[in-house]
């Protein structure tokens, strides 16, 4: 685990590679500059506007920057547009310039009020800042989102839930990841953090499926059978 | 045939909805509160709903012809909001006791973590003490576990089951309830939770004694008409008049007539009428009946 500060320059260094020179200066206007208090107003309009800027930009990184990547501890960059990336960088940054106390109140807030954007880029963020455990709340609520965008950032390519979820929060997550066709191949920690309450719960949402006259997935299938019966 | 429509998000959806709701023959609703498809972020939020669910939206109802009605509670889904929950559960007194409220509802279960349950055994106590009758939601996801669980609790707390309707419920959850004397409401989607045809033979195969539908209509995909679309379907397969009476407006009524608040008594419809200044018209011609 990085501390913050590295963790968001390094990030920020990435994704300016790929932006052009006025997008960059935007973002980097967002970053909080040392020895002043960090003014959340600002910091958060500028939080916002990176996704105006980057939507219609391509992030393709190369293989070292992949491994430069994964070495901070994003396991999949496919998951990560550039917005998603700058806003990562950006509130890494946002919480170097503050205490570790108010951390999870910089990142409640940004996610409490942002948009599915701005929402996204948070939930990605949990896993690779310090003590991720401190925002198990902001995780849990983005499991409850209808949001399918925002559902996934928590669900798919992301390490938090099978580290820091509690059995009953991992089960839902899986049970609403087969509610909502999100291809289960996407979470991480499935054959790690099985337990027999989810067969339970796989079966009997099979059950209530069959009786209602649905087709019931691969995966579905997959995690109510196949998952309890592998060695 | 009258019907009632004992679930609908009313505030989510259009004068056209109302009027094509008293063209198909309901002429009572009851709007639960719930969420708004986005979390609040205030208390004061849920005191402005509930304002607005005892004065604008019952005005709205009864300009075409609709008795409004409403309950209100902490929803299942923001029971989980530690910043919010109990601030709304602290309102609740002073609202319960108002005119048209005929329920404490929806409580029940999202993901039936531990502040859900707290939250679900305050607001039994609210129900017993305000003398009102209980909307229980059922969970999407693990749905029989979650009727077990509130049936469970009911009972645990010594709540009359007569007094207590649960509902979205499918081919798995009705025959427990039917085991209790609990009520079992039935929501008719589109796509998901429950369909005419699959209302119909539940009914055929139990009968219609406490059961209900509603559409549960509300800002997403779903359709106002569906408690007449299924009283359509349950003709076509036979279903005799007075079950199907039974379903869409007898067992609602002594139901909620529970609450000692359910007042049918119909008002002729006076579109001249304004409520704060405010008109649902917006330069028509005013519908008054004589």
């Amino acid at each position: 685990m990085r501390d913050p500060k590295s963790l968001g320059q390094s990030l920020l260094d990435i994704a300016s590679r790929h932006m052009p020179a006025e997008v960059a200066r935007f973002v980097a206007q967002g970053v909080p500059q040392p020895g002043q208090q960090l003014q959340r107003g600002l910091f958060f309009g500028y939080f916002a506007g990176v996704g105006r800027r980057t939507r219609e930009l391509d992030f393709k990184p190369t293989a070292a920057e992949r491994g430069e990547l994964e070495a901070l501890g994003i396991i999949a960059p496919e998951a990560f547009t550039l917005g998603t990336l700058s806003r990562v960088a950006l509130l890494a940054l946002g919480c170097s310039a503050l205490e570790p106390r108010d951390h999870a109140s910089l990142l409640k807030d940004a996610y409490g009020k942002g948009d599915n954007g701005e929402r996204v880029a948070v939930l990605r963020s949990l896993i690779l800042l310090p003590d991720p455990r401190r925002f198990l709340d902001i995780a849990a609520e983005a499991c409850r989102t209808h949001v399918q965008d925002v559902f996934e950032a928590i669900a798919c390519d992301n390490p938090y839930p099978e580290h820091y979820f509690p059995d009953a929060s991992f089960n839902q997550l899986v049970i609403k990841a087969l509610f909502t066709d999100v291809s289960l191949a996407r979470m991480r920690g499935l054959k790690a953090r099985k337990n027999p309450e989810l067969y339970r719960m796989a079966r009997d949402y099979e059950a209530e499926r069959r009786a209602a006259s649905r087709t019931v997935s691969s995966d579905l299938a997959y995690v109510a059978h196949d998952l309890e019966n592998e060695p | 045939m009258k019907m009632f429509d004992p679930h609908v998000h009313m505030t989510s959806r259009t004068t056209d909805d109302y009027a094509a709701m008293a063209a198909a023959g309901i002429r009572a609703v009851i709007e639960p509160s719930f969420w708004l498809g986005q979390p609040r972020t205030h208390v004061g939020s849920f005191e402005d709903y509930f304002l607005s669910l005892l004065g604008w939206e019952r005005f709205r109802a009864s300009q075409f012809g609709i008795r409004h009605f409403c309950t209100m509670a902490l929803n299942p889904k923001e029971a989980n909001n530690a910043d919010i929950a109990q601030g709304v559960i602290d309102l609740l007194p002073r609202y319960l006791e108002k005119d048209g409220v005929v329920a404490v509802g929806e409580i029940g279960f999202d993901e039936m973590s531990e502040a859900e349950e707290g939250y679900f055994r305050q607001q039994v106590e609210l129900a017993r003490t305000f003398e009102l009758p209980l909307l229980v939601h059922t969970p999407h996801r693990d749905k029989k576990r979650g009727t077990e669980f509130t049936i469970s609790l009911i009972r645990e707390m010594g709540f009359p089951e007569e007094r207590v309707l649960i509902d979205h419920n499918n081919e798995e959850t009705l025959p427990v309830v039917l085991e209790t004397k609990c009520w079992a409401g039935h929501t008719i989607y589109p796509h998901t939770k429950m369909d005419e045809q699959r209302m119909a033979a539940l009914v055929k195969k139990y009968g219609p004694d406490r059961i209900l539908v509603n559409s549960s209509a509300d800002w997403g995909v779903s359709d106002v008409l569906k408690v007449p679309k299924t009283v359509a379907v349950m003709r076509e397969q036979g279903i005799a008049e007075a079950a199907i009476e039974k379903i869409v407006w007898d067992n609602p009524v002594e139901f909620f007539s529970q609450s000692g608040r359910l007042d049918l008594a119909r008002t002729k419809i006076d579109q001249s009428q304004l409520f704060e200044g405010n008109s649902v018209l917006r330069g028509q011609s005013p519908q008054i009946e004589t």
